[in-house]
Order: C-alpha cells, then sequence, then structure tokens
C-alpha cells in the first residue's frame, strides 16, 4: 500500500511535469510580460491590460501569461512571443501604443520591428538539458537577430538562482515543476539521510548570501546538532538595501525554488516549521509567496506526510514593517516574536537558540534558491564554479551610472570589469567611471585603479568594502564621494535601532561632521577624527549594522582622500556637487551659445545671445545643477 | 564549572555567570551604564566591552551579556576596549554634557567632551533602556517604551501621551542614572500641573516625562502618606489581599 503512495505522489510530480512542458512548449502562441515589480514600475501593467483587451478583440488565438523580471530592467517593459515554430522572440520597451503593430506582426507571421533578442532554447539547468522551441530552421529574417546570450548583458552571466525567473510563470507550480523544481525536494525524501544533505550543501561550500557568507552547510550542522526537540527555519527577505532588489526579484519571478529550498534544509536540519519574514514594501512578492504556498498545499508538497515520507513541513509568511536592521538576524527574530525589533548580542547564536529560544536555521532568499540546484547537480557541480573560498554565483542588482541597469548573476570571481563594463555597458552620456559601492549602504566604495578585482567574499573585504546581499551601485566622474559617504550614513542614521551607542550617536556625529565638511565646515583634523570615530564605532556597535555603518566612511577616506581635502582646505568640490561648495559660471570659450542651459534654468539666470557665450547671473542662480548636466560642451565649470 | 581566565587570572565560576559577574568576583572593575543587577542584560551603552578570545582572534562583546565559557580568555583592558569605552563616553558626553554620572566616568577614564562635537542639551537620556525593563521587568506594568528609532529614539507612554498604565511607583525615577526622569511630590493643599494635562491637588506625585500625576494614599489610622493609589491598588490585586489592606500604612499595621 504504501509502495503504491509512494508512487502516486511521485506520478503527481511526473504529471505537473508533463503539464508544465505543454505550457513551456505551447501548441497555441503565449504571449509573456515581465510583470515582476521592475516591469510594472516601467509601465508593464498597462501593456499586460491592452495586450489581453486587443488580444481578445482581435480573436486572437493565443495565450497571455506572466513572468517575472529576466533582469535587464532598463528595457522594459519586456513582452515576448512564443509562437509554434518559431523561436521565443523578446520585445523590449513595448509601450501600450506598440501593441497594436506588435500584434499585426504576431498574426501577418512576421514580427520584426522592435525585436531585441530570440531565444532559442528552454534551459533546463537542473537536469543539463536544453530543448529548441522550434523544431526546424530559424526564419531567414530572424537570423541577424542576436539571442539573448549572445547579447553582451547576459554574455558573461550564470543564472542559478535565478535560473527560472522570466522563462516561467511564477504563478504556474507546473512550468516549475517541469523545469526540473520539486524532483530534488522528491529524491532527498526518498530515503537520503538529513546528515547526507547537509553533507552535500557543506561540501559544495554555499555560503550564506545575505551578507556575512557563513558556511550555509555548516549553520545547518550546528543547528540540526543543537540540543532542543523543536527547530525552526526562516527564509530573511528582509531586502532593504537602496537599490537593491535581488531577492525581491526571485521572489517574485521563482517562489517555489525558496520553497523547495526552505523544505529540503526543514527536512535536513529535523524542522517542522518555516517562516519567511518579507517586508510589507514587497506586496507582489507576498502575493507569489502566497499563490505558490497554495498551490504546494494542494499538491501535498506541505503539510502533512509530504510526498508520503512521513516528513511534516509549514511555511508560513511573516510581515515586517521595512525596518533594514530586522534584516540582522537577532533583530528580525525579534521581529517575529512580536517583540521591538533590537538586535541582540551574539552569542548565542540562533542556530543554537533563536526563535523562541530553539535552534533556527536563517537563511537568505538567495540561499535558499541555491539549495535545490545543488541538491539537483551535485556538490562538485557547484564548488566548480567560482573561487577558491567563494562558490557559486552571485546576483547583484547593478544600478547606478550604468549603461544597462539590471539584475544580474555572474559566477564568483567575475573581475568588476566584466561586471560595469561587459555587463552593464560601461558609464553612459560619455562620462567616466569613477567607483562603485558594493554591499549596500554598509559597503565600500571601490575606486577606478582596482575596476580588476576579482569579486568574491573576501576580495571584496580586502578592498574595504564587502559582499554584502549584492547591491552595486556604480558612480560616475561626477559624484562627490563625500556626499557619497553622507547619503549612506544619512541612510543608517535613521535605519539604525538605536540600542546601542556607538551606532545610534556615532553615525549620528560622523554624518554631521560629513555634513559640515560638504558644507564648508570642515575642519582641519576632521578626517582622522572620522577614522578615529569609525574604527571604534565598526568595533564597538552591538550587531552587523553598526559593525559595518563606517564603511563607506573609511573606504572614501582610503581611496579619495583627496576630495575630503579639497572640501576641507580649499572648501571646494572637485565633483562639483556640494552645492555650498560651488558657483557655477561659463567658460567662455567652450560656449558656444546654443542655448541648452538657457532653456532648462528655472530661474531665468542664464543670459545671453544665440551663438554667443553666455553667462550665469550669480544672485538668481539657485546652483540647481540644471544647466551643468544638459551642457555637451563642459562649458559650465564649478 | 567553567574555568576561565580575566586579565591572566584563573576562576571558576558556575555556568551561565557573565564575564561581568565574573571579573566582580576577581575584583576587576569594568565601568557599566545600561546594567544592572536587577535587570536582564542588555549591551546597548557598550561601555562594559572587553575583548574575549578562545582560540586565535579577540572579539570585543558586552561582557554583561556575555557568558562564562570553558577556557575563555577575558582582557578588560587593552587599548582596543578603552578606544571604544572612550569612544562611547565621548558620544555619550556630548548628548547629555549635563549627567553627573557621565562626568564621574569622564573623569575616571581622562575623557574630555569632545569640541568637534555640538552638544545636545534638551535631554539627558542616554536611552539605556533602563526605566523601560525595569518597569516591564521588575513592577510588571509596561507603562513605556522606546518610541522611535536611532537618534531620534525617545522612552516614552504610547503615543507620547499621558500613560494609562504609569502607578507613578518611581522605579524609574530612582533606576535612571542620568537622571532624565522628573517627578514631583505635590504636598497637601498645592497643585501642579501636569505635562499638557491637567492641574491635579497634593497629595499627589507627578513624573513628568510620561506626562502622569496621580493621587497619594494616606494612611487612615495616622495619616501619613503611603504611596500613589495605582500603585497600592496595582500591588493588592497583584498579590491577592484584602481590598482594605492598604488602608493603614505597614507601621501602623504592626
Amino acid at each position: 500500500m504504501k509502495r503504491r503512495e509512494e508512487i502516486n505522489s511521485l506520478k503527481n510530480l511526473e504529471r505537473l511535469k508533463e503539464e508544465g512542458m505543454n505550457s513551456l512548449f505551447p501548441s497555441r502562441t503565449k504571449i509573456m510580460v515581465g510583470m515582476a515589480t521592475c516591469g510594472k514600475a516601467a509601465g508593464a501593467g498597462e501593456v499586460w491590460q491592452v495586450l489581453n483587451k486587443e488580444v481578445k478583440k482581435r480573436k486572437i488565438d493565443a495565450l497571455v501569461v506572466k513572468t517575472g523580471c529576466i533582469g535587464l530592467c532598463q528595457h522594459e517593459p519586456l513582452v515576448d512571443i512564443l509562437k509554434p515554430g518559431y523561436p521565443r522572440i523578446t520585445y523590449d520597451r513595448v509601450t501600450p501604443e506598440k501593441v497594436g503593430e506588435l500584434l499585426d506582426g504576431l498574426v501577418k507571421g512576421k514580427f520584426k520591428k522592435g525585436i531585441m533578442a530570440r531565444i532559442d532554447q528552454e534551459e533546463f539547468l537542473l537536469d543539463d538539458t536544453s530543448r529548441r522551441y522550434n523544431k526546424g530552421k530559424i526564419p531567414a529574417y530572424l537570423a541577424s537577430v542576436s539571442p539573448y546570450k549572445k547579447l553582451p548583458f547576459y554574455k558573461k552571466q550564470m543564472r542559478i538562482a535565478l535560473r527560472n525567473c522570466g522563462f516561467i510563470d511564477p504563478e504556474n507550480i507546473a512550468e516549475y515543476v517541469a523545469k526540473g523544481g520539486y524532483f530534488s525536494l522528491a529524491q532527498v525524501l526518498k530515503g537520503r539521510k538529513p546528515e547526507k544533505v547537509i553533507s552535500q550543501i557543506k561540501s559544495s561550500k554555499l555560503r550564506g548570501r545575505g551578507g556575512a557568507g557563513f558556511s550555509t552547510g555548516l549553520k545547518w550542522e550546528i543547528c540540526r546538532n543543537a540540543d532542543g526537540e523543536e527547530r525552526y527555519l526562516i527564509c530573511n527577505a528582509d531586502e532593504g538595501d537602496p537599490g537593491a532588489y535581488m531577492d525581491r526579484s526571485i521572489l517574485e519571478g521563482d517562489p517555489h525554488s525558496i520553497l523547495e529550498g526552505m523544505l529540503i534544509g526543514g527536512f535536513a536540519i529535523g524542522a517542522s516549521q518555516g517562516c519567511i519574514y518579507v517586508r510589507e514594501e514587497y506586496p507582489l512578492a507576498i502575493e507569489r509567496l502566497e499563490i505558490a504556498l497554495n498551490q504546494v498545499r494542494g499538491e501535498g508538497l506541505l503539510g502533512k506526510n509530504i510526498l508520503d515520507s512521513g516528513f511534516d513541513f509549514e511555511i508560513e509568511i511573516c510581515q515586517g514593517a521595512g525596518a533594514f536592521v530586522c534584516g540582522e538576524e537577532t533583530a528580525l527574530i525579534q521581529s517575529i516574536e512580536g517583540n521591538w525589533g533590537e538586535p541582540k548580542p551574539r552569542p548565542p547564536f540562533p542556530a543554537i537558540s533563536g526563535f523562541r529560544g530553539k535552534p533556527t536555521v536563517i537563511n537568505n532568499v538567495e540561499t535558499w534558491s541555491n539549495v535545490p540546484a545543488i541538491m539537483a547537480r551535485g556538490a562538485k557541480w557547484f564548488s566548480g564554479i567560482g573561487t577558491s573560498k567563494s562558490k557559486g554565483t552571485k546576483v547583484f542588482s547593478l544600478v547606478g551610472k550604468v549603461c544597462n541597469i539590471g539584475l544580474v548573476e555572474v559566477p564568483m570571481g567575475i573581475t568588476l570589469k566584466d561586471i560595469i563594463y561587459g555587463i552593464g555597458g560601461g558609464v553612459p552620456n560619455g562620462r567616466s567611471f569613477k567607483a562603485v559601492q558594493t554591499g549596500g549602504p554598509s559597503g565600500g566604495c571601490i575606486p577606478k585603479d582596482l575596476i580588476d578585482l576579482p569579486v568574491d567574499f573576501d576580495q571584496l573585504k580586502k578592498a574595504g568594502s564587502i559582499m554584502g546581499s549584492g547591491g552595486m551601485i556604480v558612480m560616475d566622474d561626477r559624484t562627490c564621494m563625500v556626499d557619497v559617504a553622507k547619503y549612506f550614513l544619512s541612510f543608517l542614521e535613521e535605519e539604525s535601532c538605536g540600542k546601542c551607542v556607538p551606532c545610534r550617536v556615532g553615525i549620528r556625529r560622523m554624518r554631521e561632521i560629513l555634513e559640515d565638511i560638504t558644507s564648508g565646515r570642515g575642519e582641519e583634523g576632521d578626517i582622522e577624527y572620522l577614522q578615529q570615530m569609525a574604527e571604534a564605532v565598526k568595533d564597538g556597535s552591538l550587531c552587523g549594522l553598526g559593525k559595518t555603518a563606517p564603511n563607506p566612511v573609511l573606504a572614501t577616506i582610503r581611496y579619495f582622500r583627496d576630495e575630503y581635502e579639497a572640501h576641507i582646505k580649499e572648501k571646494r568640490c572637485p565633483a562639483g556637487v556640494c552645492k555650498p561648495l560651488i558657483t557655477y559660471s561659463i567658460d567662455a570659450e567652450n560656449c558656444t551659445g546654443c542655448g541648452a542651459c538657457q532653456r532648462v534654468c528655472p530661474q531665468e539666470a542664464i543670459t545671453g545671445k544665440k551663438k554667443k557665450p553666455h553667462q550665469i547671473l550669480i544672485d538668481k542662480c539657485i546652483k540647481c545643477g540644471a544647466c551643468f548636466e544638459v551642457c555637451k560642451f563642459d562649458a559650465i565649470v564649478t | 564549572m567553567i574555568s576561565l581566565t580575566i586579565d591572566n587570572q584563573t576562576i571558576e565560576v558556575a555556568e551561565g555567570t557573565t564575564v561581568l559577574e565574573a571579573a566582580e568576583k576577581l575584583n576587576i572593575y569594568i565601568p557599566t551604564l545600561c546594567h544592572h543587577e536587577s535587570l536582564i542584560p542588555y549591551g546597548g551603552c557598550r561601555l562594559c566591552v572587553v575583548e574575549v578570545s578562545r582560540n586565535g582572534a579577540a572579539d570585543l562583546t558586552s561582557s554583561c551579556t556575555h557568558k562564562v565559557e570553558e577556557g575563555l580568555k577575558v582582557k578588560t583592558n587593552t587599548e582596543r576596549v578603552r578606544k571604544v569605552r572612550r569612544l562611547v563616553l565621548e558620544l555619550l558626553l556630548a548628548d547629555a554634557p549635563e549627567a553627573p554620572i557621565l562626568q564621574d566616568l569622564a573623569r575616571e577614564m581622562g575623557v574630555t567632551r569632545s569640541e568637534r562635537l555640538k552638544p545636545r542639551k534638551d535631554d539627558l537620556c542616554i536611552l539605556c533602556g533602563r526605566c523601560v525593563r525595569a518597569c516591564r521587568e521588575v513592577v510588571g506594568v509596561n507603562a513605556i517604551d522606546f518610541a522611535g528609532r536611532g537618534y531620534s529614539k525617545k522612552v516614552a507612554a504610547p503615543f507620547f501621551k499621558s500613560s494609562p498604565d504609569c502607578i507613578a511607583c518611581s522605579t524609574c525615577f530612582y533606576i535612571c542614572p542620568t537622571g532624565a526622569i522628573t517627578m514631583r511630590e505635590v504636598e497637601e493643599g498645592e497643585k501642579a500641573r501636569i505635562p499638557e494635562g491637567e492641574i491635579v491637588e497634593g497629595p499627589a506625585r507627578i513624573i513628568d516625562n510620561w506626562k502622569v500625576g496621580l493621587t497619594m494614599k494616606r494612611c487612615k489610622k495616622c495619616g501619613e502618606i503611603i504611596a500613589p493609589e495605582f500603585q497600592l491598588e496595582y500591588l493588592r490585586k497583584k498579590v491577592d489581599l484584602k481590598e482594605d489592606h492598604f488602608d493603614i500604612c505597614p507601621s501602623c499595621r504592626e
């Protein structure tokens, strides 16, 4: 009897897989819209509505479905068309107005205009296979279109955590299963020992993707071996770095990968209850997680006696109010328990005494998403990727002054240059690269001299920054590094929970000094004082927030000391950013009298005749910098 | 028993002892601010930081929260430790320059107020949380808590209004290390105004920070003031005493 049930549950997965394959390779046309938050922000919601309406109106035999973020956020809204007999075709920057044209092309069989790339095959990372969409030849008119993997943006990427994002419908469990999903879980539950699972994760050398980079397998082992009957497991989805949205994209684009990772983790450590701590500001992520949870429950993959293995597991969603410090594991636990989100001193570490004082494993979204892949492909495969101490890949959200803004996943050890220039396409508007901030607000700025730095946990630390959860902000030559340090400290000042003195008062006071420096009130000795304070705050703070908060100050002083000195001694901002220190004027030699500055000036502070050098009326100028931004001849000087 | 070394002296203490307690046993002085023996260790002020190591690299940790471990090596007065303590004092001194305890500690450690940091003068509170914790852990009333975050964090009654739960027991007043909490006893026949509130007639006790003013109860026998009515009522219910138990003062009861 038991045997038959086991077969039945596997049969269920096989059925889902078949269903999913039919949906990935449909017999009728499928139109996919990138509907993650990034896509929606770019207007995908409107495109989605118009598409649905038009398809109905024109009686086109096509399915319209949602996908997650494929990474190229700069080009959104993205619409993909998969017509039987053709490769999948990606259209970028689609507007509601362009939808009609797009559908015309579809009906006529030639859809040439506005194509960004074609995708020839569906990759099955977990099975290490791929399958072409069209059996025959690529139609001639599409031959010249770049396959997406050959686009500079994707060429150097390797997508493990993001394997399904943008390829499957995140609200369809069958598509996840078709891509190999839940088979890792089935395999684990089929008779593997929990210790074996842990040793596999350990030998994969996976390190936590939330920031600290602790060995995931070791954390699981400590928790499993800790005293006590009850154990808990938490997914940390409290992503809060400014400009970083790695976890959100996975939650929105492939929620099942996290659930499967957690199920495997729960089995390995001996927990029967898991919790996803996700911030309330991620409503779409929460919605998709809820849908996914309902689906797994319905398919018998969550709850009692999962896949007839005797393993019980439940997952709950716990919404946080969005405090940055709640990403710190002890503060996160406090928050789940309904307390004030304040960190506690460690030890004891949560793996020994966590939620309700019980052994608790907390891993970040990206970490969980890697787990099923490691189980499917093996530890050796995973540890074959990356550098000696940082294995696998890392997702970065590449933002700031870079041509291709988006979400990228790269093997550890890739150089900053490859990411910023190769994938990111370099700095836009003819400006030059100055620095890159990694690791979020408490990371550090790495200057252009270190552009060949291989990106992994240890190298970034050596350079005075951190890996963090994967924020990567590119800055050009018009960025003032003192101002940058001030910006990050202001963020951290507000997000400090206020429990310990070094963090609460130290960050505030450092920010005040930076405020002085950028306003022309900097004093001799400020740099040394800042350094001294920063070192002590780093050493003396209670939790990770305070311990890393001084990084932006220390790293900018380390690499851009001359800029600090220019502010303090010469009362000058070399990048022309700090308003109290700049006066705009026009270099008559460079000015062509094009009038561009005159048109953008909100104060009518610029005078001059056409084709003659212009002037700025100092009294009227509010130093908004609009003229500086718009001038193509570098004629506006500070 | 757990054996550890503090400043090269070995000591054996019971499991669960904190490093601070162990150091006290050896008469090694570690300055503290947010620590109080009646409260659960908090680790907020960071004044009691020490260097701990087992094998290899030393970590800085708050001695009031760190439990002893077998073979632990503790150093209580290294340059690294002093740097953090000095920073803490310097920062707090700029925030509450008038607080006597900070002035004393600064003298003791040779710290002077930094000219570079503008003094903040509106508040003596250094957010050590002793009042909040005492109200919760000792009194069990939970009348006050932290509000806000970071530098703008404050201790307050809910919504910064008059506390509906405060029993004016004055524990917070006595446990505050900096004198940030003000309490006024309003004598019989006198009147005083509660901050942002009404006028109360004596005998009463006002705690300004929580915007409460509560009437004091007199002994029915000798007429001496016993304590705030609310406090006596709270105690009576908590220990399940007779309704008239606190009508007479403890001395008359004897």
